[in-house]
């Protein structure tokens, strides 16, 4: 009962309305300037709907007492008696609390082009026409799951070409980039939808509340749906004292013998430490390694890729370097490098092409993201939008839509819409009912909720299966 | 009052804070922890509103947040998630077995609401059980997550400082001052916990707003009925959902519903221009002008560039329905007339766009702000640099100050020792480091200790502590050939003493 704004406008819509239908898409930026974005986010994931519905808009969600509490709490917000008591009453008689609105989705984890209808929602009585758009806030919080996918997904996209490219193979793919970003988000909410989004295309995070989200709202075969690593911060080493770096660094290698264990160290000064500690004083124990456990160095400052490089010079000064089937040099297999300072989707890609051109293999390096992966998005970056197309008064039907003088790309569309393939495979959204002429075959979207109840659900290993990388996007990216 | 019961705390962390009992030197009795908000050289903002610890503290870390269930499902959930048995499970079993599941932590704060200088502490934690000296840095992936209230609270007080300033110089003073920015950004955060947390940090400055999940957690955290309200409104829907051709119908049934107080109607579904022009301007003039001051018309624009926008609308409205000089000698439009801009606004546009406005000739009481993302959702932990670093511990009865200084970035050095917070004899805030702080001019409070809440803030006390100086209005503060001026701000904002 909390979504505001819209608490006014049962009173607004035209009378005799019965119907309302909204949707959600992320729009495309047509007029956009490209240079200003170096990534273009053509498409986008679709995921994170099951969760706002198990969570927040299944089962009975009104009672007497919600009702009477949100009628106090409005007429003190507004000063003024707005809210539509009658209405909650309706539906609690009614439907026993449960909301008489129907969702149609894409199935979640499809990658789909901008600007094509992603959901609909309409109300499925005639008294409640005013619901759609009640529940638009709530929704349209979707954005977020949707926009950390996405980004997620593009960054796997960099890492795999040039992982590729330098290695000939996509092993260790799926731990290449590190969720960090727990203390970096806003809320413990915020970070179990994220960390889930992010799960949709790696298996690696720190990020313990996403496995949690997952577990409750998708499900999957494995026990878990994302793995860590022992590492070290920088109070455990700078709680033995600057004059004990080194001390630091034995003690915590010693306690984790035979998984990889990432060790920080830029404390004081990383380049020392990678050329006296790591290289020298305890290269011994280091070499005893085995490939399944080895030490990872993680640097923490500094200019990402410049850090990066230097690093891996000095480490290749100090352990026998091999070069790989592509002609790339690579650290013996008990050690390894991670970067989990300022990566973002642009320094991602400024790293992983700056090593290529010193010939490191990705092999050597993973990387780790904390506020660009989980916390530095908008619903600005995809468009993401909820909007009405199709409402029906005095028992016509009507397509509406906005079309702002000053911004087409705020155009919204028009009418009951469907969303299709074309022969030649690529996605369309038809437009003011056109979907019922059956030129292009079936509707992909399914309906997931109605009067209250989930009707189709997914399953966490589905979600990923519908957002793994294609064949064809691989070789796109390999041209 | 307690913590949410189904919530895990011992999954409330980064998983690699699971194997740091291992790694800490032997014999450590005390780690010791502060939060910051480093100072970065040219950053924006120089000064940040501490707020949001009460609602962590109540909500995740007071009473009994551990138990047995909690532990087994800790232990099982870790050793699929390592691929092995790295949990301490006897360290979490103590803290059941010793303090009834309560955590064995003492935290002393700043007074919520208080304004405070980039580079100061703000909060300390340290463990009061020597066998606990893990779960220090244990809590830090929560209590790092108050860069977001801080930062919230500090941006919306940014932008009450430009609105004041506009206010005062084109008014004569600040009436209305709170409720000159509303919060548009519930749709545009990322979750409904992030909506009430960002939505009742900007209630510490202002008092409109749509985001009603803001509203309950001032009501359930701070102490306060209402913190905020708003005003019917139209969206696009209740607009388009008429027809195209019937938007003058859809604007009349606003006013015929909504007549005696003010509201919203968003003007820009098909052409703001036309619509003021014509509709507001013309078809409905007379509807319009029945309106008093109290139940005044506020037109929406949505789309276009915000200034232009505005300019060109208060032109159109200007033509239409006139418009008078107040006691300072610039233009207001009549009472039963406004106009609110929700598009494209933050700390930049706001600006700029009162600054085009005030070279017009046009008051600010004209417009009122509503702002989303800008407010709840674009910032981040690096807007503020917030950070939380180790700077003391104990380890064979000895005390060490300790300090990470990476030669990569001097900025992210932190503090020595263990620190207080004290007004200097010139009046301004510093950070006293190594323990050389005299307990009776420490700024910071124990607010939490051994799973109880000591001290709790009202929001109106937050608020009062919130407020804007002098300076920040009075426009002759802001003249930047004033050297001695300048100077003494500065001095205001520098770091604590090493």
């Amino acid at each position: 009962l909390e979504s505001n704004p819209t608490v006014t406008h049962y009173k607004q819509y035209p009378p005799n309305t019965s119907k309302v239908y909204s949707y959600f898409e992320c729009r495309e930026k047509k007029t956009e300037p490209t240079k200003l974005r170096k990534v273009k986010y053509d498409k986008t994931v679709f995921y994170g709907l099951q969760y706002i519905l198990h969570r927040y808009l299944k089962g009975q969600v009104v009672t007497r007492e919600k009702i009477q509490e949100a009628k106090e709490v409005y007429r003190e917000h507004f000063q003024d008696d707005v809210f539509n008591e009658k209405g909650w009453n309706y539906i609690l008689e009614k439907y026993n609390g449960h909301l008489p609105i129907e969702i149609k989705a894409v199935p979640e984890g499809s990658v789909i082009p901008r600007g094509n209808v992603l959901f609909t929602v309409v109300s499925t009585d005639p008294e409640c026409y005013w619901l759609t758009n009640w529940v638009e806030t709530i929704l349209v919080q979707i954005w977020y799951p949707i926009t950390v996918a996405t980004n997620s997904r593009e960054q796997k996209k960099i890492l795999a070409k040039y992982l590729m490219e330098t290695s000939g193979s996509l092993e260790g793919l799926e731990y290449k980039l590190h969720d960090f970003g727990y203390r970096g988000v806003s809320s413990q909410e915020t970070a179990g939808i994220g960390a889930s989004a992010h799960l949709v295309n790696f298996k690696g995070t720190d990020t313990v509340a996403g496995i949690c989200v997952i577990k409750k709202y998708y499900g999957t075969k494995d026990p878990v749906p994302g793995f860590s690593v022992p590492a070290a911060e920088h109070s455990t080493i700078t709680a033995w004292g600057k004059d004990h770096e080194k001390d630091a660094f034995e003690h915590i290698i010693k306690q984790f013998p035979s998984v990889p264990v990432s060790i920080v160290s830029d404390s004081y000064d990383i380049y020392n430490a990678c050329e006296k500690i790591w290289g020298e004083d305890l290269r011994g124990l280091i070499e005893m390694r085995s490939a399944d456990a080895p030490l990872v160095v993680r640097p923490d400052s500094g200019n990402p890729l410049d850090t990066v490089l230097k690093v891996l010079e000095i480490l290749g000064k100090k352990f026998p370097l091999v070069e790989n089937s592509k002609g790339y040099k690579v650290l013996p297999p008990y050690i390894r490098v991670i970067q989990g300072d300022g990566v973002d989707i642009n320094t991602l890609q400024e790293i992983v092409e700056g090593m290529k051109e010193h010939r490191w293999s990705i092999e050597n390096i993973a990387f780790g993201s904390g506020g660009a992966l989980l916390q530095k998005l908008t619903r600005d970056l995809l468009n993401c939008s909820f909007k009405c197309s199709y409402v029906v008064t005095n028992g016509l039907g009507v397509n509406v839509f906005k079309d702002p003088v000053a911004d087409p790309n705020k155009r919204s569309k028009k009418g009951r819409l469907s969303l299709h393939r074309t022969p030649s495979g690529d996605f369309v959204t038809l437009e003011e009912g056109k979907g019922d002429l059956e030129e292009y075959g079936e509707d992909l979207l399914h309906t997931v909720f109605r009067n209250g109840k989930i009707v189709k659900t997914y399953t966490f290993d589905e979600v990923r299966d519908n957002a793994k990388l294609k064949e064809s996007e691989l070789e796109d990216l390999l041209l | 009052m307690m913590a949410a019961q189904d919530f895990n705390f011992l999954l409330a962390t980064d998983s690699y804070k699971i194997t740091h009992y291992k790694q800490y030197p032997p014999n450590v009795s005390k780690v010791y922890s502060y939060f910051e908000c480093r100072r970065k050289k040219g950053a924006q903002f120089n000064e940040v509103v501490f707020f949001g610890l009460q609602y962590l503290l109540k909500k995740y870390l007071a009473g009994p947040v551990v138990t047995e269930e909690k532990i087994q499902q800790a232990k099982v959930f870790y050793q699929m998630h390592f691929k092995q048995a790295v949990f301490d499970e006897e360290g979490w079993r103590k803290v059941l077995e010793k303090y009834d599941g309560r955590l064995p932590i003492r935290i002393k704060a700043v007074p919520e609401g208080k304004i405070i200088p980039r580079g100061n502490v703000l909060f300390t934690v340290e463990n009061t059980d020597p066998d606990f000296f893990w779960l220090t840095n244990y809590i830090e992936t929560m209590l790092v997550q108050m860069w977001y209230p801080i930062t919230v609270a500090t941006i919306s007080r940014e932008f009450k400082k430009i609105l004041a300033k506009h206010l005062k110089a084109t008014t004569g003073s600040l009436e209305g001052l709170d409720i000159k920015l509303h919060d548009f950004g519930y749709r545009g955060v990322s979750s409904q916990e992030s909506a009430a947390l960002g939505g009742a940090a900007h209630l510490v400055n202002f008092c409109s707003t749509d985001t009603v999940a803001g509203l309950l957690m001032a009501q359930q955290y701070y102490g306060c009925p209402m913190a905020g309200f708003s005003i019917p409104a139209a969206e696009h829907s209740t607009i388009i959902s008429w027809g195209k051709s019937r938007e003058k119908d859809a604007f009349e049934c606003l006013l015929d519903q909504f007549p005696s107080g003010p509201v919203a109607v968003v003007s820009d579904s098909y052409d703001i221009f036309k619509a003021c022009k014509h509709i507001w301007g013309d078809k409905l003039k007379e509807r319009v002008m029945e309106r008093s001051e109290d139940s005044a018309l506020i037109i929406r624009p949505d789309s276009g560039d915000p200034a232009q926008t505005l300019l060109e609308v208060l032109k159109i409205l200007e033509e239409c329905f006139g418009s008078s000089l107040n006691s300072i000698g610039y233009k207001v439009l009549p009472s039963y007339l406004r106009i609110i801009q929700g598009d494209g606004i933050d700390l930049n546009s706001i600006n700029e766009i009162l600054e085009k406005l005030r070279d017009e000739g046009w008051s600010a009481e004209n417009v009122f702000f509503g702002c989303g993302s800008a407010l709840l959702q674009k910032i981040n932990r690096d807007t503020l640099n917030c950070a939380f670093k180790c700077s003391y511990v104990e380890a064979n009865g000895r005390g060490m100050d300790v300090c990470k200084q990476p030669v990569t970035d001097p900025s992210k050095g932190s503090k020595r020792g263990r620190l207080s917070l004290r007004r200097n004899s010139d009046g301004f805030i510093e950070t006293v480091e190594r323990g050389a702080g005299k307990p009776e001019e420490d700024m910071l409070v124990t607010v939490f200790e051994n799973g109880t809440i000591l001290q709790e803030y009202t929001l109106d006390e937050i608020r009062k502590a919130a407020q804007l100086w002098e300076e920040d209005v009075s426009p002759s503060q802001h003249n930047k050939e004033d050297s001695t001026t300048l100077e003494i701000h500065q001095k205001c904002i520098m770091n604590g003493v090493h």
